[in-house]
């Protein structure tokens, strides 16, 4: 197995810099009582394993039943999602699909790459056989005629739909708060949000819900609660995954990404979902494809990944790390600061040369960012009319079916979105508001254009704090949109990024995770996944398994 | 209604004058960019003496209007809850007027390839019974709604 470490690397000793707090690792984490948690002795802080591939191992060798594997994750689904609300709907199939899985495997028959992997789908991407809401009224019961590209493509490789996860309304939104339906729980402390708008994905992820979980982003929303929730997340280039059957909110910005528990799985999972589409213009046909394949019967994913025995020193010998000035400023938790200038140690425990870069139009992505999502949307969301589909309100004439329909189909945010961005596009005020944006964002791409010239990845937080709690900026947009500050300016560029679990700062039960975010240039998503596993393989003291979890997790 | 809410929002060009200064008042897509910093030098000195942010040069968001125009209606609660807020971000938003964006081209989106229109052929989509099984009202072969014309 790829992430088997023989040889234990050596104590990282240079972890605080002078003036930093020390991180909080938590290689005993205190548990609440309530919790049964089984596996969490001292020895198991052993860097995480592909779950996909240990599944594909198991059901190959006979050891276990992609039937039994699905009960398994559906038992501790059920048991957790009380307390959570990760899911707005379970699928009635899983086990009927693991049951086929199961026999194509006794008639000896070739079976896909995700065979058996429960897979969690963000509520804006389309699945034929189930509803898919985005997360507002207007599409309560709805159920597309389709399925995404994504999800298609998930079903070829025989993975396992388990069901729609919470979002923030067409994922507007930081904290999966504004969700219509339900507010999600962060599993490592329910008192906290999971972060958004992806957080049911993020969640069922970290609680072992599923194994993977498809989201998406648009300015963060797959980096930050996967940052919040501890699990790895993984934000393609634009172009790189089709978005044909996402629900569309900010078109330039919109990508899917994928959730794991390992830096291999969320590997697995991109490359499965990725590629052209004749049904997305926009993307890409790029040669440079990633270098992970899982076209082939067995992923050679592991071909790609360094070997245990290469760990021992310097693996990343001579990769250069910009670490992005900006974004260790005023206004970052000074915990999270300190984890993340840990990493930075790491990395160059590990033969990375580090320097610092500055980007300095990044501040102003954040206005610009919002100008332009907020105005795409007021666009893109003028579909939900009740005539279609989705909800009807009853009215005398056409013009009050559309507002009834929309005033009682919408929640607060994406009201006030569609009509900040209405504002910013009235005509007069596009130049003044929507093209200084798209200016800005010539500036932004440019200026991490320069810095990836001179490095191989940028490196920052993936949030200036860790999760919070619920209703705690609820009520303050400024407030909610500047946790956005890390990540929205990776969109506005079009860039993959990968955030993974770095260490804790103190909160909740046993603390609370903290993202390191990677930034690679357009279509680099390989080296990004390699460092990060390279990275996540050889971190010493942390586990990012949450106390909310049901039973044990099969390894 | 996609492309008619682009329509109306082309239509929906405010009565007022977009500046108020004298320059201003003839605001046009076509008017030359350096307005925008003959204007910006303008108001930087005016707001010289003040701290609050207000952009002077863009009228402030009009809630109920907006909502029209988006074709959303607005409780008197829900307008009285906005107002605030969006004004609030609007006048953030208006920090990108300070910016020196001279001679900076607008990028449409990411940096990346583009160009992969498919062939202008009408396919069939197969499956139609479940589209048509999403429409709130249908009356075959006609989706329902109610009158149109408004005699106001």
């Amino acid at each position: 197995m790829l992430s088997t470490l023989h040889h234990p690397p050596r104590r990282l000793s240079r972890f605080f810099p002078a003036n930093n707090k020390p991180r909080h690792f938590h290689t005993k984490p205190v548990l609440s009582s309530s919790q049964p948690v089984t596996d969490q002795s001292p020895s198991s802080t052993s860097p995480p394993e592909s779950q996909i591939l240990s599944i594909r191992h198991s059901l190959l060798s006979r050891e276990v039943t992609a039937t039994q594997l699905a009960e398994t994750y559906l038992s501790r689904l059920k048991l957790a999602e009380p307390q959570l609300k990760s899911f707005i709907h379970v699928s009635n199939n899983v086990l009927k699909e693991a049951q086929s899985i199961d026999d194509k495997i006794k008639r000896n028959e070739n079976v896909g790459p995700l065979a058996g992997v429960l897979v969690g789908v963000k509520d804006n991407i389309c699945t034929v056989d189930m509803p898919s809401t985005a997360g507002s009224r207007v599409l309560e019961n709805y159920r597309p005629p389709f399925d995404a590209t994504a999800v298609k493509k998930v079903k070829e490789f025989d993975g396992i739909v388990v069901g729609k996860t919470n979002l923030d309304e067409f994922g507007m939104g930081s904290t999966t708060e504004s969700s219509s339906f339900q507010v999600t729980a962060n599993p490592w402390d329910i008192s906290r949000v999971p972060g958004g708008s992806s957080g049911g994905s993020a969640a069922a992820v970290s609680a072992r819900q599923c194994v993977v979980s498809l989201g998406s982003d648009t300015g963060g929303s797959v980096r930050q609660p996967a940052s919040f929730c501890g699990v790895v997340g993984l934000k393609p280039t634009y172009g790189r995954v089709s978005r044909y059957g996402l629900i569309a909110y900010a078109s330039s910005l919109d990508v899917i990404g994928c959730f794991g528990s390992s830096v291999a799985d969320t590997g697995i999972l991109l490359s499965a979902i990725s590629g052209h589409d004749r049904l997305d213009a926009t993307s890409s046909k790029q040669v440079r494809v990633l270098q992970i394949s899982v076209s082939q019967e067995v992923p050679d994913f592991t071909s790609q990944l360094i070997s245990a025995a290469l760990l021992e020193s310097k693996p990343l010998k001579g990769l250069k790390v910009g670490v992005i000035r900006e974004t260790l400023e005023n206004g970052v938790d000074s915990g999270v600061k300190s984890t993340v200038l840990g990493a930075v140690s790491h990395l160059e425990e590990l033969g990375c040369t580090l320097s610092e870069v500055s980007l300095p139009s990044f501040s102003l992505g954040l206005p610009a960012y919002y100008i332009l999502a907020s105005s795409e949307s007021s666009s893109n969301l003028s579909r939900y009319d009740g005539v279609r589909y989705g909800n009807q309100a009853a009215a005398e004439d056409l013009n009050a079916l559309y507002g009834d329909s929309r005033a009682k189909g919408f929640g607060s945010e994406v009201k006030m979105r569609i009509l900040m961005g209405t504002y910013a596009l009235s005509a007069g005020y596009y130049d003044a508001y929507y093209k200084r944006a798209q200016q800005v964002r010539t500036l932004i791409q440019k200026s991490f254009k320069t810095a990836l010239d001179e490095n191989d990845i940028l490196i920052s937080p993936a949030a200036p704090s860790a999760a919070y709690k619920i209703g705690e900026k609820k009520n303050d947009p400024l407030a909610m949109y500047s946790g956005d500050i890390m990540t929205v300016n990776v969109n506005l560029a079009g860039l993959p990024a990968l955030v993974l679990p770095c260490g804790f700062v103190e909160g909740g039960p046993i603390g609370l995770p903290v993202g390191l975010q990677m930034i690679g240039a357009a279509f680099d998503e390989g080296k990004l996944l390699k460092v990060g596993h390279i990275f996540e393989q050889t971190l010493q003291g942390c586990r990012f398994v949450p106390p909310l979890i049901a039973d044990g997790i099969p390894q | 209604m996609g492309s008619r809410g682009l329509l109306l929002l082309k239509g929906a060009a405010p009565k007022h004058h977009i500046f108020n200064n004298t320059k201003g008042s003839i605001f046009s897509s076509k008017m030359p960019t350096r307005y925008y910093y003959y204007d910006y030098d303008y108001n930087n000195r005016t707001r010289n003496c003040s701290t609050t942010t207000t952009r002077s040069s863009l009228e402030p968001p009009d809630v109920p209007r907006l909502a029209q125009t988006a074709r959303i209606s607005l409780t008197p609660h829900e307008v009285e809850e906005f107002a605030p807020k969006i004004r609030q971000v609007i006048d953030w938003f208006g920090q990108l007027q300070d910016v020196d964006l001279d001679s900076v081209d607008p990028a449409l989106r990411a940096d990346s390839e583009t160009g992969y229109l498919r062939e202008d052929i009408p396919k069939t989509f197969k499956n139609r019974e479940s589209m048509i099984a999403a429409v709130p009202s249908y009356d075959e072969p006609y989706i329902k709604v109610p009158k149109v014309l408004n005699k106001e």
